[in-house]
């Protein structure tokens, strides 16, 4: 446990080598009797801002989540109400895999701030993330993502993930000034898409249509219908492609995608029912959490020139 | 509209028809593949399964069987009835004998109904899930029915055994190619669809520090292990008319060995990947008759222990001749005549009965060119580097080299450095026959192996099946629970090496 005022970034490095080398021991005592052992993985550094207002517990397990498909550092920013402070803390996540006998852990250091103290942060970051693995930032917090200290957390990390369908959350505008930043940005409405897009693109990969029509709950489109047409229009530039809300308060979400005049692909919970003519078919899409979006987020640290052609023709 | 950073590959539209449909590798590997593709929305809409087989059945009571397998021997994967209605729709049944020409005849008007209901394009896979010998009869009659030819692809899949010896397998091969071009010919080997397997040729590959390394200047020998705890568990009828070597060897790990020793490709193709294993194979030092007794070794398991639980020897299995001279255990060094390896040994061994269940491929190096550190550890820091390849059970990567211990004075220590799947990766790996099916569909044959490895693989086990034909053999020569014959140490002795224990 660190103070509550003075953070040092190698005192953090130091406990977290003290906690490797206590884990070590006692699992060495227990693996006498039970021939088990630990096994310390890392692929990444994941740093992620949650708002003190925010369900932070809620962060902690998508983290948790994540740590078995992407093991990482996890450097977990909670910035609190309140003036001048600062304190961290390390501990592991572990788990035993179904079957196995080895424990897996990964490493988590919780930095608690005021927001003033949130400059400060980033030079305690820093020096944390792992040297030459790709550096994730979360961005969850739109307080963060609206203060000042933005411009110092952000060259921290290789890749930017933001979720603009979260209310008060970067905009089309601000993902663009990412990546004319250079960054590698991923937003979490775009993922949200990713197997329906794949389904569309199973089901349209003998055809060529004319029409496109997404239908979308309410009236004004949300990301994601925003996100489809402008992907659609992007990759079928001689197919008419068009929005159409409900016109009643929604969500803003697609619910029925029609082709032409004989395919539709209507949108449940967990999947859709693709029609085409009389054949009808059920075709299932994961819910996509947030430790799901994140899980294929995380898996991409390199610029994704798909999203980024379709998020240039929104913003163009 | 593909975005390869995202989609997973998916399926065209097709058919796939299952002969043998009614058997145990349709109930326990296929259909829960096919489920588990359509689970994870690999399979098109309209995607159709086609149950061939002799039992008389109704639409409704294939789906019925169909769904109480892949219920049972779904692996990993959560069963989901709304999911599985769904699938079930596109599974027909059509009785038939394989040796009546009307049941092809049929099979095709319904072939036709399901290419208009499910729109499948009129490409169709055929699976061959049954008997071997009945192959090529099956080939034969798609082709006599006009089933070989459509408006949309055609592709034919076979298990091994790709026939029983060289000839065989030439005689199969020549009867499907009369049916089939080469090119739709899949003759599925499940080892190569392995997510291991395939991890051998991007870790070989894809990294640019070990392939300089990999050559008989810097590599002492490989072993390449695939051994079973289990013995043949009521196979026994089947298994003595294969044995270890025809079942695993000639097939399974000498695409292994190819896959180790293979040249790089000059790209990630089919042709170019299976040109270079096959390349390999070829190369591989034929032995003659008075070579074999040194270079190759059978055995077979007698009575003894798994774990704490005593078993019974191979002879006494249900269905085994009691003079049965098969072989449950094999182990064979080859040689490969090419300039990267020529003069290191790649032993093989393979093995029913023994003490874990493991596959593993163990690179032994060269040991440093100077012993600077013999006075201070007493020849320990002769120990080889070796990387561990590991296949199953616990798949991943081990480097092992000696490092110096804490403390004054230079004392090294043999030290691991691990690379696990499950943990770098936890997201699950496809099964072999999902890889492989998927594969098929979409039309890509690089995991698939071609007429000419077969041959070449048979060309290099068939000396040893002739010789060991003509002896007879002093059998069992290993206790069910231990690590194979002395006479497999005594080949390794004889070029100063010994087995590594998995």
């Amino acid at each position: 446990m660190s103070g509550t005022q003075t953070i040092k970034p190698d005192k953090i490095l130091k406990e977290l080598g003290e906690l490797w080398t206590n884990m070590g021991k006692s699992d060495e005592a227990e693996d006498q009797s039970h021939g088990g052992g630990l096994l310390r993985a890392c692929a990444m550094t994941l740093i992620s801002f949650a708002d003190d207002e925010e369900d932070c517990i809620a962060l902690g397990e998508v983290i948790a989540g994540l740590m078995k498909e992407h093991p990482s550092r996890a450097i977990v920013v909670r910035v609190r109400e309140g003036e001048d402070y600062l304190s961290a803390r390390v501990f592991a996540q572990c788990w035993m895999p179904f079957g196995h006998r080895r424990q897996i852990c990964c490493e988590q250091v919780e930095i608690t701030c005021s927001m003033d103290r949130l400059a400060h942060v980033a030079a305690i970051v820093g020096p944390l993330a792992v040297p030459d693995l790709p550096r994730v930032i979360l961005l969850r917090s739109a307080r963060v993502v609206r203060s000042g200290a933005i411009r110092k957390i952000l060259p921290l990390g290789d890749k930017i993930i933001v979720d603009s369908a979260r209310a008060g959350a970067c905009g089309f505008g601000e993902i663009g000034g990412l990546l004319d930043a250079g960054h590698i940005a991923g937003d979490l409405a775009w993922t949200r898409i990713t197997e329906l897009r794949s389904l569309i693109a199973q089901v349209l990969s003998s055809r060529k249509p004319s029409t496109i029509t997404i239908e979308y709950e309410g009236k004004e489109a949300g990301p994601e219908a925003r996100y489809l047409d402008a992907w659609l229009e992007v990759s079928l530039p001689d197919t008419r492609v068009g929005l159409k809300g409900s016109g009643q308060p929604g969500s803003g979400k697609p619910t029925i995608i029609r082709i032409d005049g004989d395919l539709t692909i209507q949108l449940a919970p967990g999947g859709a029912e693709v029609r085409i003519g009389s054949l009808e078919q059920w075709a299932s899409l994961p819910s996509g959490t947030d430790e799901q979006l994140l899980n294929s987020e995380l898996s991409i640290v390199v610029h994704d020139r798909v999203f980024e052609r379709v998020l240039n023709h929104i913003t163009a | 509209m593909q975005d390869p950073l995202r989609f997973h590959r998916k399926a065209p539209p097709c058919a796939v028809v299952i002969y043998g449909a009614n058997g145990d590798l349709t109930k326990r590997k296929l259909m829960p593949a096919l489920y588990r593709l359509a689970y994870e929305g690999r399979l098109a809409p309209g995607f159709a399964v086609v149950g061939v087989s002799r039992t008389a059945m109704s639409n409704d009571e294939f789906r019925d069987r169909m769904h109480d397998s892949v219920k049972k021997f779904l692996e990993d994967s959560p069963f989901d009835e709304d999911l599985w209605r769904s699938f079930a729709q596109g599974l027909t049944y059509v009785a038939g004998d394989v040796g009546d020409p009307a049941s092809y005849v049929e099979l095709g008007k319904h072939l036709a109904g399901i290419c208009e209901d499910r729109k499948t394009e009129d490409n169709v896979l055929f699976y061959l899930s049954t008997q071997p010998s009945q192959y090529a009869e099956i080939a034969e009659g798609l082709a006599g029915a006009g089933l070989n030819h459509g408006a949309g692809w055609r592709r034919i899949v076979i298990e091994k055994p790709f026939g029983h010896d060289l000839d065989s397998a030439g005689v199969l091969n020549g009867r499907l190619q009369k049916c089939f071009n080469e090119s739709e010919i899949y003759r599925i080997d499940h080892y190569l669809g392995k997510e291991t397997v395939q991890n051998i040729m991007a870790f070989r590959f894809g990294n640019g520090i070990f392939e300089p390394l990999w050559n008989r200047t810097y590599i002492d020998h490989v072993q390449i292990t695939a051994a079973e705890s289990i013995g043949v568990e009521g196979r026994g009828a089947y298994y003595q008319e294969a044995g270890a070597l025809r079942d695993m060897i000639q097939n399974h790990l000498l695409q292994v060995m190819a896959t180790v020793a293979m040249e790089p490709a000059s790209s990630f193709t089919s042709d170019a990947v299976r040109d270079e294993r096959a390349k390999l194979l070829r190369a591989i030092r034929i032995m003659r008759p008075d070579q074999v007794a040194d270079n190759a070794v059978a055995g077979q398991y007698g009575p003894g222990r798994s774990g704490s639980e005593r078993v019974g020897g191979f002879l006494s299995e249900k269905g085994v001749n009691p003079d049965s001279q098969t072989n449950t255990y094999a182990a064979v060094t080859f040689l490969v005549d090419n300039w990267r390896w020529a003069g290191v040994p790649f032993y093989i061994r393979t093995g029913k009965a023994m003490p874990k269940r493991v596959s593993e491929i163990a690179i032994q190096f060269r040991t440093a060119p100077l012993a600077m550190f013999r006075k201070a550890t007493a020849g320990a820091e002769t120990v080889p580097n070796m990387l561990i390849l590991r296949i199953q059970p616990e798949e991943g990567i081990s480097l092992k080299f000696v490092s110096k211990r804490p403390g004054s004075g230079m004392q090294l220590r043999p030290v691991s450095m691990d690379f696990n799947y499950g943990s770098s990766f936890g997201e699950r790996s496809p099964s072999a026959y999902e890889t492989l099916l998927l594969d098929a569909i979409s039309g890509d044959a690089t995991l698939y192996t071609r007429q000419d490895m077969v041959e070449a693989s048979w060309t290099a086990v068939q000396p040893i099946m002739d010789y060991w034909a003509t002896q007879k053999f002093n059998f069992p020569n290993y206790a069910a629970g231990t690590w194979g014959p002395e006479a497999a140490d005594e080949m390794l002795a004889r070029w100063g090496h010994t087995w590594r224990k998995p």
